[in-house]
């Protein structure tokens, strides 16, 4: 174990103002990381999170002019006096859009960019020596783009991690990556952290993942350091935590929901730590799984029959990305589809929406054959929106974006506008650029424009991919409010937790097969589905079935089914 | 309708986009993979440029010959010839236009500009095999090695990492001008507005991408920096480094003397049997 006590990065009073920007971003800022420690960084959007991380590796003030006052130390060096050039070998960084790092074809190259640009004869040892040390030597030769996002994010890490850097920085990891690959990249942060004793820096939002890895937390604000305190105490400072969006594990919220008085060291943080606290505690069986049928009482309303999808591979080989059997969709149906990437759920929601046609098979949506029919005229009975909302924004405002579609068609809709405008909270977005809108804008503004087509059904890829949790809470009460305006609502995702607050019905695919098809319920209670199709439960669902009741879908639910609380059952 | 699905069977974004993908990235079990990309360079220039110095149709027509056979053993990829062989024709149908009617109804125009488009059609041709062969990082680091400057050969290597990635977003922004568009009502002669909509959505699909680009290079100039590329500029010793493996071997100078053989051989045959 490396001691904790030694400093390697001494942030003192950091001032720090982008060129052109009106308002400083740091203002004063002052943080000591030890060596060794696993620090998360928390904060707000703007809080100067990423620009506090970006003086330790010199970009401030070295590549961003701008005004700097205040020293930082790393690894006794100061990086006012440093070129990057030299930070580089002792603070490794990887960005939250990370695929913008990777510069070179291969693997191979690309984590041996850096080693060869200093000019080390054994940069393919180094290069080699990083990718054994994350387990993937097996993608050496694979070009960038034939890697799963997952793979990319290890590509990159292990690119930061070539040249030995004792610190390793690592923006938002969980934003871009499915909950099963966020995790092997914390499992691999946590063994560098352990076994070679990096220091590592996380930005995250997602509380789960702090809990579970990280050492110590520091909540950002204004760009001041707030705090800097250990996890445990880090996450139980509630109010200041909601302040900024940040929402507890759900364990650590049910636990405070049902015992205030308790005191603040024993409450669980982690799944673990939970099934010992609630230990000895009493449920009523969970709300009867069946749900009002829908399939009886309303029309069906997309339907598909004996399709299968295939693409060309590289090698000249056809895959089958698509096979499905039957599938009906009903009116007033939220359909959640979930699986591993590459399991064939953007396949489906483009055939449904008429991008791709299968060659085989038949689809009918809103009585509409969707094989004969131009996407042109699809488009206003079934609209995607896409994953990555900038593949969306084709004009120069998002006003002539979302009214795009009507005003081509010459309809008469200003009022449908208006309505949009309020109910999304889009007012001020209208008139800007979308590409330049944050994340949670911009996912709002791709919302609006599929909704001003005034579609029957409604296709979201993966609507909550890189929200930090006020954003995703927004868009949770979007997805709930446009049930008036759509009458079937699909989304494909990864976030389980919006399968189990919002969904009525979950298809998990698996290698473009429809395994199960029910009730997020019935789900979370077949194990070995969830288990196969690589699913990450929400923590509440996750500690009820590890206490072995019926599997909760909400905090409010859990503690709502409490029977009879036992003031000793704590640490039981 | 029949025959327009058989077509978009063949000629759909899918295939295109592996087959440019292929063209682009090199079989490295090719012959000319395996010589000095150097090497490769001079050659390819030697037989661009020479055609140039003659009006010998002969020579012409079998550099024509020796470059396509070249083209053949460096297997380039049959979307590329197609669409190289749609180029001549439409040249040939436009050459015999041009000539009839700026000829004064004789044809004595066709044989200049026939030779002429020989020699565009032989720099085609090489540029094809050559570039289809080469893998980006050998002819990058070949450029290099050559004293072009060290941001235009990366350049070179990074717009190959890139060109599948924007293939796809381009196809994506291609389709949301779909999904929102529509289609005339009213076809036209032979359809032709259904045409102009579709070139239309075609041109104005690349602004939305270059704006995306834009953006995205802000944070990989800042990465590059963090990797330290800029430091690479000005250190002889990581050029050095990374050029190590670039040599010119035996077989490089068996093939370049081989083929300027073949030429030298083609160049009398022409002189002494002028057409």
């Amino acid at each position: 174990m490396v001691s904790l006590n030694q400093s390697i990065i001494e942030i003192k009073d950091v001032h720090y103002q982008y060129p052109g920007a009106p308002d400083p971003v740091l203002n004063g800022a002052s943080l000591t990381i030890n060596k060794g420690d696993f620090l998360a960084i928390i904060g707000g959007n703007g809080s100067g999170k990423s620009t506090i991380c970006k003086t330790i590796n010199g970009l401030i003030p070295h590549y961003f002019s701008g005004d700097y006052e205040g020293e930082v130390i790393v690894n006794g060096l100061s990086v006012k006096e440093q070129p990057v050039s030299i930070l580089s070998h002792h603070v490794g960084y990887v960005y939250q859009d990370f695929q913008n790092q990777l510069m070179k074809l291969t693997v191979l190259e690309d984590v041996g960019f850096a080693p060869l640009n200093f000019g080390y004869p054994d940069y393919e040892d180094k290069a080699m020596w990083a990718l054994e040390l994350l387990g993937i030597e097996h993608l050496k030769d694979k070009t960038v783009w034939e890697l799963s996002g997952g793979q990319q994010h290890l590509t990159a890490l292990a690119g930061a991690l070539a040249l030995n850097p004792e610190v390793l920085i690592i923006d938002e990891p969980v934003a871009q990556l499915d909950p099963q690959h966020a995790t092997l990249i914390y499992d691999k942060l946590k063994y560098l952290n352990e076994e070679l004793g990096k220091t590592i820096i996380v930005i995250e939002h997602h509380t789960e993942f702090i809990a579970n890895y990280c050492k110590h937390v520091a909540l950002i604000e204004k760009g001041k350091v707030k705090w800097h305190t250990n996890v445990k105490q880090g996450l139980l400072n509630i109010t200041e935590l909601e302040e900024v969006h940040i929402y507890p594990p759900q364990v650590t919220q049910a636990a405070l929901q049902i015992a205030h008085f308790s005191d603040a060291d024993e409450l669980p943080i982690t799944v673990e730590e939970a099934k010992d606290y609630f230990n000895g505690y009493y449920f009523h069986p969970g709300t009867n799984s069946h749900q009002a049928n829908l399939h009886a009482s309303h029309s069906a309303i997309l339907s598909i029959k004996d399709v299968q999808y295939e693409v060309k591979t590289l090698q000249k080989e056809r895959r089958t990305v698509l096979d499905i059997d039957a599938l009906t969709f009903f009116e007033g149906e939220r359909v959640a589809i979930v699986g591993n990437n590459g399991a064939g759920k953007t396949t489906l929601m483009k055939s449904l929406a008429g991008i791709i046609k299968p060659r085989i098979g038949e689809i009918i949506v809103d009585n509409i054959d969707v094989k004969r029919a131009p996407v042109e005229k699809l488009s206003s009975h079934i609209s995607y929106i896409y994953q990555n909302p900038e593949e969306m924004f084709i004009q120069d405002t998002i006003y002539n974006d979302v009214t795009y579609f009507g005003s081509v068609r010459n309809l008469e809709q200003n009022e449908r506008y208006e309505q949009i405008a309020d109910q999304l909270d889009m007012r001020d977005l209208f008139p800007k650029d979308g590409r330049l809108l944050s994340g949670g804008q911009q996912r709002r503004s791709s919302v609006a424009i599929g909704l001003a087509m005034m579609p029957t059904v409604m296709m979201l890829d993966e609507p909550t991919a890189s929200l930090d949790v006020g954003n995703r809470k927004q868009l949770i009460r979007i997805l709930h409010s446009i049930r008036d305006r759509v009458k079937t609502v699909l989304i494909a995702t990864h976030d389980m937790q919006l399968v189990s607050e919002w969904a009525t019905r979950v298809i998990v695919m698996e290698h473009g097969i429809v395994v199960f098809d029910g009730t997020p319920r019935a789900l979370f209670e077949r194990v070995e589905i969830w288990k196969s199709a690589g699913l990450k439960l929400p923590q509440i669902t996750e500690l009820s079935l590890g206490l072995n009741i019926h599997p909760a879908l909400s905090v409010e639910e859990f503690v709502a089914r409490v029977k009879e609380v036992q003031l000793n059952g704590a640490n039981g | 309708m029949e025959l327009t699905d058989k077509i978009k069977n063949v000629l759909n974004v899918q295939t295109i986009k592996l087959e440019l993908i292929k063209t682009a990235f090199g079989k490295p079990d090719v012959y000319l993979a395996n010589i000095d990309p150097r090497v490769l360079m001079f050659w390819y220039l030697t037989v661009s440029i020479l055609p140039w110095f003659t009006f010998n149709n002969t020579i012409l027509l079998f550099i024509i010959a020796y470059t396509a056979v070249l083209a053949v053993v460096s297997r380039v990829s049959p979307l590329i010839l197609t669409l190289l062989g749609i180029g001549i024709v439409t040249e040939l149908f436009t050459i015999v236009i041009v000539s009839l009617v700026f000829g004064g109804g004789t044809f004595e125009a066709i044989l200049p500009l026939l030779t002429f488009s020989m020699k565009l059609f032989i720099m085609s041709i090489a540029s094809v095999s050559v570039f289809a062969s080469m893998s980006p990082e050998r002819l990058s680091d070949g450029l290099l090695s050559l004293k072009v400057p060290a941001q235009f050969s990366f350049a070179v290597s990074y717009g190959y990492r890139m060109l599948p990635i924007l293939l796809d977003e381009y196809h994506q922004i291609f389709q949301s001008f779909r999904l929102r568009g529509k289609t005339p009502e009213n076809h036209g002669f032979l359809k032709w507005r259904i045409v102009y909509y579709y070139i239309l959505v075609v041109i104005k699909s690349f602004y939305p991408l270059m704006l995306n680009i834009a953006k995205r290079t802000r944070l990989t100039v800042e990465a590059l920096e963090v990797r330290g590329f800029s430091y690479s500029l000005h250190n002889p010793e990581a050029k050095r480094v990374k050029l190590s493996y670039l040599k010119v071997r035996t077989k490089d100078y068996l093939f370049i003397l081989t083929q300027l053989g073949i030429l030298l051989i083609i160049w009398w045959f022409g002189n002494t049997f002028p057409s």
